[in-house]
């Protein structure tokens, strides 16, 4: 480990806090301009049903990055979240349509996304396989698995009840409560658990963490399996607010999560980050795909600025973290 | 009396016991038994064309080996590879260069991407990991604005050579990879190029006390992946005869399977390319012989996943116990 | 030093990529090809294109071995597996394959639509030997030097869905041209919203074969015969249920009560246009047409959201074009003819040099869409 990152462990307990309250604060201030920026071109962009129709159309990547920070700060990876996230609202699908009690139909993502990535965590703690190995292997396999199990066929014909995603609470739509949810009891018991404590411990120095007691193996296996509880979580939403469950693999989704993780704030050195921050960013990137549409961005610069975008987020974290390095750390 | 006791003991000597020897017979004892099942798998006509389709990822995962030795990574090669294939037919077409300048301005492109990647990984210190999947993004998007969906086709004959030909009964783009191996091998082996990338990924810090020069070196790394993508560009255009935007997307995942099946540890410190070429042909003749033996497309994807986290665990944890 | 490296940087890129966004904003629609548009009379008078009087214009297998009669083993390389559509047009290859008793028909592809990987399936398909590939490509020009690889090892190609360059294949199963499609799908959004009438286009990508040519097409022939009608826009949305339901919110949101139909250009983004419309509580308002396969679509059509899907039969398309194969095998069907035999379908035309036309496009609405499962 470098010894700015060990410094920065150390601090971690007080100044990380204050530190990162930094980039949640860079992120929110970033969604509230852009919104009033795009509203000053076109002000449909600030409707209630527009800013509700992009927190909803994206609350499960903001949940799936819930967990993910969890994996990136325990100082792993993981890039087979989305083709889980496929195999999960199938299963779930599937035992919709054959007719299963609604209830088992959204515990069952919840129930099998953890124990897949519990037995990846297992694999990765115990048996010292490098995490960018495990679940490079795992993504082939629930790919290819989904494919040749279902044969390629969508599911339709689910039954009405089934979709969660369309209900809501005190008028609020389930996926927004789950995502709020989500981030908020995540953010309370990494803060404030042991074992939450431990895996910042864990990712940012994981000699160091041994010697405080903290057993890194069972940590990461519990990283893992709490990351696939909320890959469930949003597998279930992504499933239910459609009529239609593809059978295949959502592209590219793994990378969504990535980004919005590591544009909230998670190093990805390990032991430092928030999932705050991520839900945070998860959000700010919705935003940015809608935006550039409303204000008639050329549809075939949109990646490239939103890479851009992406880009210029995640470097001026940097920067600004280096400024209140070279000014030192004052209590 | 010596004599006698180094008779009895037998030592295994130390290179049987490397991880990319264990790789190499795992993947010979696969071939013989994918061999077994199939009687076009070990023809010389397939095993030189699957040499032709690998060249793309192979090119680029020579320089990804020596990123990975330092401790960083590229996740943006596929996307450069793209931009690239894209601004060799952009620039012969709309530009007007003639085809050989675009050649060589397409390489330039891929260098040039490459050169910010690693300008702002060791300048700004922006983590490899992120930066690179942001320039995934923003290099894709180039490609794709800038060539507003078309795709450039109509080349001279000439130009299919490299993709689609061979020269002394091997492909072209075979030989070119053959050679560029070699070259990666004895960078890596045997110069202070290599050892300073070797010390960089042990420990960063302490190579930089011992004055070498790690941002130069880092630099150099990210510019030769991304010429390297750029040259895997040229490849796969002539292979396929026109460009598209969405070239080379995915590639990134062959490549580090390749790098990181061959033993080089993700980590930084270790790793070889005799180890990223073992791992490079396992994967491909894997794939290759499980579809001539009648495996489908899905199968073979979950085939090789399976494969690739159960040779990694044999290797390391045979690797273990002779410690 | 850093900070104002990082921001002229950052700066440059963000001003060179917005002002080329800005100056190529709504850009004209040439499917991405360079191919000429050509589109149909405004009148009723056709569904279908003109039958084209053309020499053949395929490619051959070099010296097949003599298959007339004889069980042949095909392969079925869709662009993607596991969507509805080409679930459908491999149903009905297995249906034809029954039928005719001694073909041999499997599908394999990749699981996303990449042509370097299509590629690569067939490849390892010639290497394995097998008597007939039959294809829907991914790019029109990249799949040819596989695709010429097969016909100089004696194996016959018969393309179907998205074609390759005539030289290599032999035939190709069109299910309309593409002017016909472009004049239908604007002929029934027009019933529907109006001669004034403003819609917006989902499509997967820009850079999808014949997405590319249909939306050339429909503009071209909005041009010409519904030059009152605006388009709006056009968004991307790969072939992910998810996100194509998101782009069309976003149109919807964008545009509001100036918004009055939508195009779904892929099985995938037809559903999500139809769920976005109806989430958005604008079924009525706002006409969603496109291509899609019928189950994904019932409880559209089933509410009124959607008045009717026009398509041809994926079914009926495989179903041709394993036939066209056996005739091909059989050597019954050779360059120059003018109609072949496809069991149910009774006879088909000939058009383009070696086109062969499956028939007028096929409605589906309320009234028939159950006796459809796919």
């Amino acid at each position: 480990m470098s010894a700015t990152a060990i410094a920065s462990s150390a601090n971690s307990r007080s100044g990380a806090f204050r530190r990162l309250a930094g980039q949640e604060l860079l992120l929110a201030v970033a969604i509230v301009v852009l919104a009033i920026v795009v509203g000053l071109v076109n002000p449909r962009f600030l409707a209630t049903r527009n800013l509700s129709d992009i927190l909803l159309g994206n609350a499960y990547i903001a949940i799936a990055a819930v967990g993910m920070s969890m994996v990136i700060i325990s100082g792993n990876i993981d890039i087979s979240v989305g083709a889980l996230i496929g195999v999960l609202a199938t299963i779930s699908g599937s035992l919709a349509v054959a007719g299963a009690p609604i209830i088992v139909t959204w515990l069952a993502p919840l129930v099998i996304g953890a124990a897949v990535m519990a037995a990846q965590g297992a694999i990765i703690a115990y048996l010292r396989i490098p995490a960018i190995v495990v679940t490079l292997g795992m993504l082939s396999i629930l790919k290819g698995g989904l494919i040749s199990v279902t044969g390629g066929k969508w599911i339709t014909d689910l039954p009405q009840n089934f979709h969660l995603a369309d209900l809501s609470l005190f008028g609020v739509p389930m996926p927004v409560i789950i995502m709020v949810l989500a981030t908020v009891l995540a953010a309370l018991w990494m803060r404030n658990s042991p074992t939450g404590r431990a895996i910042y411990a864990t990712g940012g120095n994981p000699e160091a963490a041994r010697l405080c007691g903290v057993n890194p193996q069972r940590t990461v296996l519990m990283v893992f399996a709490l990351h696939g509880f909320f890959a469930g979580l949003a597998s279930l939403v992504y499933a239910t607010q459609l009529r239609v469950i593809q059978s295949t693999t959502p592209q590219g989704l793994e990378l969504t999560i990535i980004t919005a993780a590591v544009v909230g704030g998670v190093s990805i050195l390990g032991g430092v980050g928030t999932v705050v921050g991520s839900t945070l960013a998860a959000i700010l990137i919705a935003e940015i795909t809608s935006a550039l549409v409303f204000v008639n961005v050329s549809p075939y610069w949109t990646d490239a600025l939103r890479g851009g975008l992406i880009l210029a987020t995640v470097t001026a974290d940097i920067l600004r973290r280096q400024r209140r390095a070279a000014q030192g750390w004052k209590r | 009396m010596s004599l006698a006791i180094e008779a009895k003991t037998f030592r295994v000597p130390r290179w049987l016991k490397r991880h990319e020897t264990l790789l190499a017979i795992i993947l010979l004892i696969a071939l013989f038994g994918l061999g077994l099942m199939n009687d076009r798998f070990l023809t010389l006509d397939n095993l030189l064309n699957q040499g032709r389709l690998m060249t793309e990822i192979g090119l680029i995962a020579l320089p990804m080996t020596f990123v990975i030795i330092t401790g960083g990574i590229d996740i943006s090669v596929g996307a450069i590879v793209g931009l690239s294939a894209i601004m060799l037919g952009y620039s012969w077409k709309t530009f007007g260069f003639p085809l050989p300048l675009a050649i060589v301005f397409s390489l330039f492109v891929g260098a040039l991407a490459g050169f910010v990647n690693g300008l702002i990984i060791t300048r700004v210190k922006v983590p490899p990991l992120i930066m690179t999947i942001a320039t995934l993004a923003l290099y894709r998007g180039l490609a794709e604005g800038i060539s507003q969906a078309h795709s450039v086709r109509g080349y001279p004959e000439w130009f299919y050579f490299l993709g689609q030909r061979s020269l002394f009964g091997v492909p072209a783009q075979l030989l070119l990879l053959l050679v560029l191996i070699v070259i990666a091998g004895v960078a890596l082996d045997r110069t202070t190029f290599g050892r300073t990338l070797y010390a960089i990924g042990s420990n960063e810090t302490a190579a930089r006390f011992s004055a070498l020069p790690v941002d130069r070196v880092k630099l150099i790394v990210y510019t030769l992946s991304g010429l390297a993508s750029g040259l895997a560009g040229w490849v796969l255009v002539s292979r396929v005869t026109t460009t598209r935007m969405d070239m080379g997307s995915g590639y990134e995942l062959d490549v580090i399977a390749a790098v990181v099946l061959g033993g080089t540890s993700i980590f930084g410190g270790s790793g070889t390319i005799w180890g990223t070429v073992i791992g490079l042909a396992m994967i491909q003749l894997l794939k290759n012989g499980l579809a001539l033996t009648g495996v489908k497309g899905d199968a073979t994807i979950v085939v090789i996943g399976v494969a690739l986290i159960l040779s990694v665990l044999i290797a390391s944890s045979l690797q273990r116990r002779r410690d | 030093m850093k900070a104002s490296l990082l921001t002229t940087t950052a700066a440059a890129m963000f001003a060179s990529s917005f002002a080329a966004s800005v100056a190529n904003a709504a850009g004209k629609w040439d499917g991405a090809d360079d191919l000429p548009t050509g589109p149909l009379a405004c009148d009723a008078s056709g569904g279908g294109a003109p039958v084209v009087a053309k020499a053949y214009d395929g490619g051959q297998p070099t010296n097949p071995p003599d298959r007339a009669g004889k069980e042949i083993t095909l392969v079925d390389v869709p662009k993607l597996i596991g969507i509805g559509y080409f679930n459908a047009t491999s149903k009905g290859m297995q249906d034809a394959a029954k039928e005719l008793g001694n073909v041999k028909v499997t599908t394999d592809g990749p699981t996303e639509a990449k042509i370097d990987e299509q590629i690569k399936f067939i490849d390892n398909y010639i290497t394995r030997g097998v008597d007939g590939v039959l294809f829907a490509a991914n790019d029109p020009v990249a799949i040819a030097p596989v695709l010429k690889k097969a016909l100089s090892k004696g194996i016959h190609v018969v393309g179907y869905d998205a074609n390759s360059t005539p030289d290599a294949r032999e035939w190709f199963v069109n299910q309309a041209e593409f002017n016909g499609i472009g004049k239908g799908m604007m002929d029934s959004m027009a019933k529907e919203i109006g001669e004034d009438g403003s819609f917006a286009i989902v499509t997967s990508t820009f850079t999808t074969p014949n997405q590319a040519r249909w939306i050339a097409e429909m503009q071209a022939y909005t041009e010409k015969c519904h030059p009152k009608m605006q388009w709006l826009e056009t968004v991307e949305a790969q072939e992910d249920n998810n996100l194509s339901f998101n782009q069309a919110t976003t149109l919807i949101n964008k545009y509001g009560d100036k918004l009055k139909g939508l195009f779904g250009m892929t099985s995938v983004a037809t559903p999500a246009s139809a769920e976005a419309v109806t989430k958005a509580g604008q079924c009525g308002k706002i006409a969603v047409v496109g291509l899609a396969t019928p189950n994904a679509m019932k409880p559209y059509l089933k509410t009124d959201c959607v008045k009717s899907v026009v398509l041809w039969n994926p079914i009926d398309l495989g179903y041709a074009a394993t036939y066209v194969t056996r005739a091909v095998a059989d050597g019954k069907l050779k360059p120059g003819a003018t109609s072949v035999d496809a069991g149910k379908l009774g006879k088909l035309n000939v058009v383009n040099g070696s086109e062969i036309l499956l028939g007028p496009p096929f409605i589906y609405t309320k009234e028939n869409i159950d006796k459809f499962d796919f």
